[in-house]
């Protein structure tokens, strides 16, 4: 909803002026909307092709999502109501960035959908440094965030001009953890070593952080109350690395191989509902978001940030995202909101040289896929002739109770079938 | 406070002490030093026979004659520069300026005499000059009579300036500065001369220059204050209390070369506010050098850049209510605590 | 353009003049020339800084009066100040390393050629500000007064000082409180670049007195005998009586203003030329031939001079120069270090604190 006086804080969409899904033209008109001072009409201020969120007659707050101008290639988020944004300050910038523009004004909130690649603040990780917007906070209280990992751009500040000052940061940082894991990453201190009669030697014994009792807690809980099984295939990723190599001559990076997995694993969930939901109180509770969590080790201790929407998002955004969220783990500086959330879980060890394992099922969720090294292996051609091709193992245990032997099987294949065929997963 | 002046100063017990007015603790550590030591002496205009024009030397010319409390005519640079010369050679004159509006007129020989002896002679020589002067505005004394030029000497190198807000800090301020071996200025101030408090009786007295002194204690927001602004500042915490539930904490700078930097950062860091008052202009004077020093000391705990409160940048109007609206009164600087704490009340 | 003097003493008064003595003072006037010649030598050599006054040609006037001085008489001076020191008995190795800014210098190199003092010669400065002197010359006797001392001041100043204020106020309170001094005004004619008759109302400057009933007399400043007898007459009456005086000594610089004025845009070469003519050093020259002196002894007394200056510039230069890290010595007394020490946080010198800690009332 635009600002379109000095003093609106509300508008009410009287009329729409195009059709859902119809194409538009920077300039054109595509909504009347009532204000407080008068009823004026919107322009589109980029081209592409309009999508509906918003309904004639609905009254919004200024800065909430009330259609999308999408670009080429790109999707309509997910979701069917449209959430009402909040309303953060409306600096008047107009956000026509060049993916897929929203009729909005401020930046996302952490964790919402479709960060284009233009949008300068990155999903959920900025703290107070991100060059793209600065953020006004008293000199205080950016050293109390800094000490007490808060992270500034999620409070709205009290101060004069919407600084954030000390009492935000305080409030900020004594509010309580979410379930399950709290952050902390910090290595466990060992105590000293106790007298050994055991013939073991001497025994150093070590406390456990909350993370580990927390760890250890809900592994036993689902070794002793899910009836897991696993299914395995090998997806022969030939191709997906030769995509890679060259994604990376052409700008310097590519997303890794994992963050193929995930892409893949999101489109998988959209079209295997069972396997995006979990078996809870004798019913079956399928969700509407693809959220991939991605296990992540960290000092010590093993910790799986969520990757929310990984259906919708680009491979691209899906690797810089895994990549700050990695990043925020090992600073200890990871929050709860981007721990939870998580409809499936990946787990990769591959880097370690793991050729395939089994993981856990993660209570909550209905599968886990634990994914092996890349490895060179003769295959037998369809012709008969041998060929050296890369093939990773894919494991995935599930939750006998919600997913049976067929259904995990044709999420598997759907998975190794979108590896194989990369380009699938460059949308 | 006829029995102070009947009462022999030798016999005051320390640590007694007696409610008297800021004047009358002035004249008493007048009376003290010169009993103390005959080289100090008080020169100026109207001090002896008139017996000062704000009465802070009544009854001195009687007790200790004429040849130590003399009269001048009316010529500042002249007895100033002879009160230079004077403490040159070992005297310890205190020189009365009726008011620091007429202290500009011996500019030259405060300035450009008295803080240069010490360092351009090589320590050489000393100059244990004292000058007295108040300065302020109320009562309609208008444009020429109503300046606080304090800063002007706070950042002259070689000088010293010091400026109590209490009865108790006049007396000991005005002992350290005749004691001591620089010339120091003692800045005092019209309205608060009448100011009461409770004065150590003590005759060796003193507060060491360069000192400041929290007044008031609190947590939300410091105050940093002198002479009559502390007054101000004190009345003004007070009203932030009761009425809208703000701790200020007030700090007295009773010193301004040198300032106590230390005590006011140590105060900031606390309360992570600071709204500095004075009685001069704010622009280039004392409130912008706490400013600039608590920015720099305080950085990292800040919550709001720091708020000064001064005379409004005019020549002080005669009409009554455009001298009010001038003045630092409690009003602004309640106003400027608000803003430094973001609220609207 | 000569000026009317006060008549010439008795010839009984430069008899009265210990041969001795004439020649001791002669001694101190070349020593003087000498010196301020060398200085002007040093100045453009760029050993020197800043201002450079030089009083060549006055020499009558300075080593008279301040012979006229008791040891425990006192001496005030604005910035022309090296002959005054000199004649006083400070070391000129002392002056000299003032000039150039050297730790053996008067003051330590923190003052320079207008802040020569000698306070153990009861010599208190050379000040820089014109006329600024007069006030504090007044206080230094007011102290006299006070602590009952018998002594004197000569508050040295030029012709272009007795338009300020601060005359007006110092003389008035000199008179009013019967202070022990005398106003020297050393009239060389010219304040800076302008001449007397086109700055003073009242030109012939001594007669200013009357209007606060001193008393003012004007003499020849480059008749050394006349110089001595005036000047002892009214130290003498200031100490005893209490009776402040002017003396206004005509006299005439042949440098300009300081060295950086080559002195000839207000006042021709002829002009110069004909003074020089009258050079108070050559007339004492004279004297003392006429009262039977060698000239191997007076070519004596000059090379004495040019060797005592030589090494008075050796001696300065292998003095050594302030430590930097004592910038601010001397400014403050001692103990004054502790009352500074709370006001460091946020200094605008940083961790240097240049001014806090080099050397402050340690």
């Amino acid at each position: 909803m635009p600002r379109l006086s000095d003093s609106m804080e509300e508008g009410t969409i009287l009329r729409w002026l195009v059709a859902d899904g119809a194409a538009v033209a920077r300039g054109d008109e595509i909504a009347e909307i009532e204000t407080d001072k008068a009823n004026m009409t919107y322009e589109a201020d980029a081209g592409g092709v309009f999508h509906r969120v918003a309904a004639e007659g609905d009254a919004l707050p200024v800065g909430a999502v009330i259609a999308h101008v999408l670009g080429d290639g790109e999707s309509a988020p997910s979701g069917g109501a449209p959430a009402a944004a909040p309303a953060g300050p409306v600096a008047g910038e107009d956000d026509s960035a060049g993916g897929a523009a929203e009729v909005v004004s401020p930046a996302p909130p952490a964790g919402s959908a479709a960060a284009p690649d233009a949008s300068p603040s990155v999903s959920a990780v900025g703290d107070g440094s991100e060059p793209g917007e600065r953020i006004k906070a008293s000199p205080v209280a950016r050293r109390l965030a800094r000490e007490l990992g808060v992270d500034l751009a999620s409070l709205a500040g009290s101060g004069r001009s919407g600084r954030i000052v000390k009492a935000d940061v305080e409030a900020a940082a004594a509010a309580p953890a979410q379930a399950p894991a709290t952050a902390a990453p910090a290595p466990a201190a060992p105590a000293a070593p106790a007298a050994s009669a055991t013939g073991k030697g001497d025994v150093t014994v070590v406390e456990l952080t909350s993370t580990q009792k927390t760890i250890a807690r809900r592994m036993a809980e689902s070794k002793a109350t899910v009836p897991d099984f696993q299914v395995r295939t090998e997806a022969d990723v030939t191709d997906l690395l030769a995509l890679r190599a060259q994604m990376k001559a052409a700008r310097e990076s590519a997303p890794s191989v994992n963050d193929f997995v995930v892409k893949a694993c999101g489109l998988a969930l959209r079209e295997h509902p069972r396997a995006n939901g979990a078996y809870r109180d004798g019913a079956f509770e399928l969700y509407g978001r693809a959220n991939v969590g991605v296990a992540v080790a960290a000092e010590g201790t093993l910790i799986v940030p969520t990757i929310f929407d990984a259906d919708a998002q680009p491979v691209t955004a899906i690797a810089r995202t895994t990549r700050a969220l990695a990043a925020r783990v090992r600073d200890g500086k990871i929050l709860p909101p981007e721990l939870s959330g998580g409809t499936f879980t990946v787990s990769n060890l591959g880097m370690f040289g793991v050729t395939s394992f089994t993981a856990v099922v993660n209570p909550g969720q209905a599968a886990i896929l634990a994914v092996g090294a890349a490895v060179q292996r003769p295959t037998v051609a369809p012709d008969g002739s041998i060929a050296p091709r890369a093939l990773m193992d894919l494991s995935l245990s599930c939750d006998h109770r919600i997913l049976y032997g067929a259904d995990a099987a044709q999420f598997l294949a759907r998975v190794r079938e979108l590896l194989q065929t990369p380009f699938a997963l460059l949308a | 406070m006829s029995a102070t002046a009947e009462r022999p100063v030798a016999e005051a017990a320390a640590g007694e002490t007696e409610v008297m007015t800021y004047r009358e603790a002035l004249r008493l550590a007048l009376r003290e030093e010169m009993a103390r030591d005959e080289r100090v002496f008080l020169m100026g205009e109207e001090v002896g026979v008139f017996e000062g024009a704000y009465k802070v030397s009544a009854g001195l010319m009687q007790e200790f004659g004429e040849d130590r409390v003399r009269d001048t005519p009316i010529a500042e640079e002249g007895f100033v520069g002879a009160g230079v010369g004077a403490a040159m050679l070992g005297e310890r004159p205190v020189v009365e300026i009726m008011t620091i509006n007429f202290l500009v007129v011996a500019m030259d020989q405060v300035v450009n005499h008295a803080a240069k002896i010490g360092a351009m002679f090589g320590g050489e020589v000393r100059c244990p000059l004292v000058i007295r002067t108040p300065n302020g505005a109320g009562n309609q004394l208008t444009a020429q009579h109503s300046q606080s030029f304090d800063q002007w000497f706070a950042s002259t190198p070689g000088l010293k300036v010091v400026s109590p807000a209490t009865p108790a800090d006049a007396k000991g301020l005005l002992k350290a500065a005749i004691r001591d071996d620089d010339p120091v200025l003692v800045i005092e101030n019209l309205p608060i001369y009448k100011q009461r408090g409770e004065v150590p009786l003590d005759p060796d007295f003193v507060v060491p220059i360069g000192r400041a002194q929290v007044l008031r204690e609190g947590s939300d927001v410091t105050l940093v204050a002198h002479s009559y602004a502390t007054v101000r500042a004190l009345a003004v915490a007070e009203q932030l209390a009761s009425q809208h539930g703000i701790s200020a904490e007030v700090v007295d700078l009773r010193s301004l070369r040198p300032l106590d930097v230390e005590t006011v950062a140590a105060s900031v860091a606390k309360t992570n506010h600071a709204v500095c008052v004075e009685e001069g202009w704010p622009t280039y004077g004392v409130t912008a050098e706490l400013a600039a020093r608590i920015q720099h000391a305080c950085f990292d705990d800040l919550d709001a850049p720091v708020e000064r409160v001064g005379m409004a940048e005019v020549p002080l109007p005669y009409a009554k209510n455009l001298e009010l609206a001038a003045m630092p009164n409690d009003e602004r600087i309640a106003g400027a605590v608000l803003a430094a704490l973001s609220r609207k009340n | 353009m000569s000026v009317a003097t006060a008549p010439a003493p008795d010839v009984s008064d430069v008899a009265a003049l210990a041969p001795e003595t004439r020649r001791e003072l002669y001694e101190t006037m070349v020593l003087s020339r000498v010196f301020e010649t060398e200085a002007e030598r040093q100045y453009k050599a760029a050993r020197i800084g800043g201002y450079c006054h030089l009083s060549s040609g006055q020499e009558a006037t300075t080593v008279g009066v301040v012979h006229a001085l008791q040891p425990d008489d006192l001496l005030v001076t604005g910035y022309r100040s090296h002959g005054f020191a000199l004649a006083r008995g400070t070391s000129p190795e002392a002056v000299m390393a003032e000039l150039f800014g050297r730790e053996d210098g008067c003051a330590h190199g923190r003052g320079g050629s207008m802040h020569i003092l000698d306070v153990t010669r009861g010599y208190y400065g050379g000040w820089g500000i014109v006329a600024g002197q007069l006030p504090v010359a007044t206080g230094l006797a007011l102290a006299l007064v006070r602590q009952g001392k018998p002594q004197a001041v000569v508050c040295e100043l030029g012709d272009g000082a007795v338009n300020m204020g601060a005359w007006h106020e110092s003389l008035n309170l000199a008179a009013l409180w019967k202070l022990p001094i005398v106003f020297l005004v050393v009239n060389n004619e010219y304040g800076m670049g302008t001449a007397v008759g086109r700055a003073s109302a009242e030109p012939e400057l001594y007669k200013r007195a009357s209007a606060y009933r001193m008393h003012g007399e004007r003499v020849d400043g480059d008749d050394l005998d006349a110089v001595l007898e005036a000047s002892e007459r009214l130290l003498r009456a200031a100490r005893e009586d209490r009776a402040p005086a002017v003396l206004e000594a005509m006299t005439y610089r042949y440098r300009g203003h300081s060295v950086a004025d080559a002195g000839l845009a207000y006042r021709t070469k002829d002009e110069i030329a004909e003074h020089q003519a009258h050079d108070p050093i050559r007339r004492v020259r004279q004297q003392l031939r006429e009262a039977g002196v060698a000239e191997v002894e007076l070519e004596a007394i000059d090379k004495r001079a040019d060797e005592r200056v030589a090494a008075a510039v050796e001696l300065a230069l292998a003095s050594a120069e302030p430590d930097v890290a004592q910038l601010a010595a001397g400014m403050h007394a001692s103990g004054s270090a502790e009352q500074f020490a709370r006001m460091r946080p946020g200094s605008p010198f940083g961790e240097l604190a240049l001014t806090f800690d080099a050397g402050l009332g340690a």
